[in-house]
């Protein structure tokens, strides 16, 4: 579907609209409730921006100190240039353990990769374990939000949803649908023999990995099956132990509006006892898939410091009125439309960085002050690079007669009188497809100003 | 393959970040300017168990507060059978042994997941969130806090940490799990309706142990 199309269907979605409404607004409450119980929030924004840009100014050396100290700690670590090779490896792991049940926790980097498409291939299907993940499996979606992907269902959906596939009675109570899953759930979890997450941050000084969840299902992703496969971006790397701090402040707070998550797990390499508990096989997959290229440049680079809270989405008025699905592509929301056309290319998804309305509520909100604005602007002028031939040429044509009437008074007030004159509207399909052009007042400011009536 | 596919992905960071370098002028200030440390353990502040118990409050959980192990295990036993929590996992902590012996330890998976509650000790908590730390180290069955409905946790009010910057800067980092558990396990992923008890416990237990007067 074009975005066009898909801005279209969301705005006509009543359904769509009224859940998108409730959750976003109830997030923000949430965050601007949390966000007063931090002792020092800017201080915290401010530190937190500080250790990503050390770290990303110097990546290289925390990936290798990382990958040192997880090795030591007894992980494998694989290195994936793009999807298919990271793909490729967790397919390949999944088969030479002849994995059979696969448990997967959340992860925005597993769908980065279209990893479950990729496993299906191989005749493997990996279960979605976090409760807003496993309603989009069932129901055949993919996540609209990155913090709640079934933002977008209502209780009726998931009901009938349920009522079909796990054969329940239907029910609009939240907890007899979440007991359902639970029960569904539990079964897989006993039997699972690979278990897949992602990562929220990865410690270079002791090769720890963290990863925050509410539910438990990320633990037992975790520590139940004998094998564990993270998968993470070359970005989530942070120097010291000491720096977790700060990102657990701000993480729950941004994100979910919690002081902080029920449960993070500090998983640091494998036992080294038998008899404990945990995998006996740790694999860390690093990602890059296109974020090295956005090193080069610091309005670029600043995307990677993105810690996927989710905030910008709730905040952005775009966002609110479409949804994730509308923007066609994974990351949806701000943060979505500076990261996929990096990702993927800037042809094959022009559109999103016109997919906001350049408020900055999203750069306000960002918990590592990233400066979203400034990024969609950047993209925009890389689209308009591209654009070649005449409709460039007449773009030009058009802003050179503009600035030519703009920076002379006169001119201009002569080209207002015979417009109003004329009543000349200027033709602005584009403009117009979605706005109405108010017609020209009779009389201008100026005139009005002159005539000493304002 | 994967040795080639580490070397390409860290040239190409390397070739970035140098491309990056002539753009980087106004940022080179900050780089030159030493790394922002992470403030340390702030000062402990005095009632530590009283800000602890109203943070577990305050994210759901319950807590009884005990002096001594003959009165802990006392209270143990009445939460559990309050509960009606007749197979009951508990860890093999020393602690968690000689408050209750008849505990089951050393289950398979399969019988981890039929058990009605799950008693473990916690090495930490953190007052300003009211968290629980588990290290592997000195905890071993963790998966008895989380598979079990009900999680029952011993905690030394002695280890109650003030922040949790003090609890990381305490925590024994030779742990290959290190596990922070705040209140019941919580979903909201259907309508942001908050439903308590999703893949973990629904009730979570803190039993703080007060030393016993000499």
């Amino acid at each position: 579907m074009t975005f066009d199309g898909g801005v279209r269907a969301a705005l006509g979605d009543v359904q769509l609209r009224g859940a998108l409404r409730h959750a976003t607004t109830l997030f923000a409450e949430k965050r601007r409730a949390a966000m007063a119980t931090a002792p020092d929030w800017e201080g915290a924004r401010d530190r937190a921006r500080a250790i990503k840009d050390e770290t990303l100014l110097h990546l290289d050396h925390y990936l290798d100190q990382f990958t040192a100290s997880a090795e030591r700690a007894g992980a494998r670590m694989h290195w994936a240039q793009d999807a298919g090779e990271a793909c490729e490896i967790i397919g390949r792991i999944a088969e030479q353990r002849g994995a059979r049940t696969i448990v997967k926790s959340k992860s925005m980097a597993t769908e980065e990769i279209h990893l479950n498409a990729a496993l299906a291939r191989r005749g493997i299907e990996p279960i979605e374990t976090d409760l807003g993940e496993y309603i989009i499996q069932l129901a055949g979606e993919t996540p609209s939000h990155i913090v709640a992907p079934a933002i977008h269902k209502t209780k009726g959906q998931i009901a009938a949803l349920f009522a079909e596939k796990l054969g329940i009675e239907p029910s609009d109570d939240a907890a007899a649908l979440t007991a359902a899953a639970r029960q569904a759930l539990r079964r897989r979890f006993a039997e699972a023999d690979l278990g897949i997450s992602g990562v929220n941050f990865a410690v270079a000084e002791t090769g720890t990995i963290l990863i925050l969840e509410n539910e438990g299902n990320a633990r037992l992703t975790t520590s139940v099956p004998r094998t564990h496969i993270a998968l993470m971006g070359i970005e989530k790397v942070i120097p010291r132990f000491a720096d977790l701090e700060v990102f657990l402040q701000l993480l729950p707070r941004s994100g979910t509006g919690q002081v902080l998550t029920a449960y993070q797990s500090l998983l640091t390499g494998v036992k080294q006892r038998p008899d404990d508990e945990g995998p006996e096989e740790l694999h860390i997959v690093l990602l890059d898939n296109g974020r090295s290229r956005m090193l080069a440049a610091p309005v670029t680079r600043q995307a990677l410091a993105c810690i996927r809270c989710g905030a910008c989405l709730n905040a952005c008025p775009v966002y609110r009125q479409i949804g994730g699905h509308a923007y066609g592509s994974v990351y949806a929301g701000p943060i979505g439309a500076v990261l996929t056309p990096q990702l993927i290319g800037i042809e094959r998804s022009a559109h999103l960085p016109y997919a906001s309305s350049l408020c900055g509520a999203c750069r306000d909100v960002c918990p590592v002050k990233i400066d979203i604005p400034a990024l969609l602007l950047h993209l925009r002028a890389q689209v308009i690079e591209q654009r070649a031939g005449k409709s460039r040429l007449l773009e030009r044509l058009a802003f050179r007669c503009y600035a030519a009437v703009m920076a002379r008074p006169r001119l201009y007030e002569w080209t207002m009188r015979v417009a109003r004159i004329l009543r000349i509207v200027p033709p602005l399909p584009a403009w117009t497809k979605w706005r109405d052009l108010r017609p020209l007042a009779p009389r201008s400011f100026r005139e009005e100003w002159r005539r000493d009536t304002v | 393959m994967t040795t080639s596919a580490r070397d390409q992905t860290l040239q190409s960071i390397r070739e970035n970040l140098a491309a990056s370098r002539p753009l980087d002028e106004m940022t080179h200030a900050l780089r030159s300017a030493p790394p922002l440390a992470s403030p340390g353990p702030r000062p402990q502040a005095p009632d530590l168990t009283t800000r602890f118990t109203t943070q577990l409050d305050a994210v759901g959980a319950q807590w009884t507060l005990v002096r001594g192990e003959v009165e802990a295990a006392r209270a143990l036993r009445r939460i559990l059978s309050d509960a009606g929590a007749r197979r009951v996992a508990g860890s093999d902590a020393p602690l968690v042994a000689r408050l209750l012996p008849e505990r089951l330890t050393r289950l398979t998976r399969d019988e981890l997941f039929t058990c009605d509650a799950g008693v473990t000790t916690a090495q930490w908590g953190i007052a300003e969130t009211g968290t629980l730390v588990l290290e592997s180290a000195r905890e071993r069955s963790r998966l008895a806090s989380l598979v079990p409905p009900m999680h029952v946790a011993l905690l030394s009010t002695s280890y109650i940490c003030a922040s949790l910057a003090d609890a990381l800067a305490r925590v024994d980092v030779a742990s290959h799990a290190i596990t922070l558990i705040t209140g019941p396990s919580r979903t909201s992923d259907i309508e942001l309706t908050l439903v308590v008890g999703v893949h973990g416990p629904q009730v979570v237990h803190i039993l703080l142990l007060e030393e016993e007067a000499q």
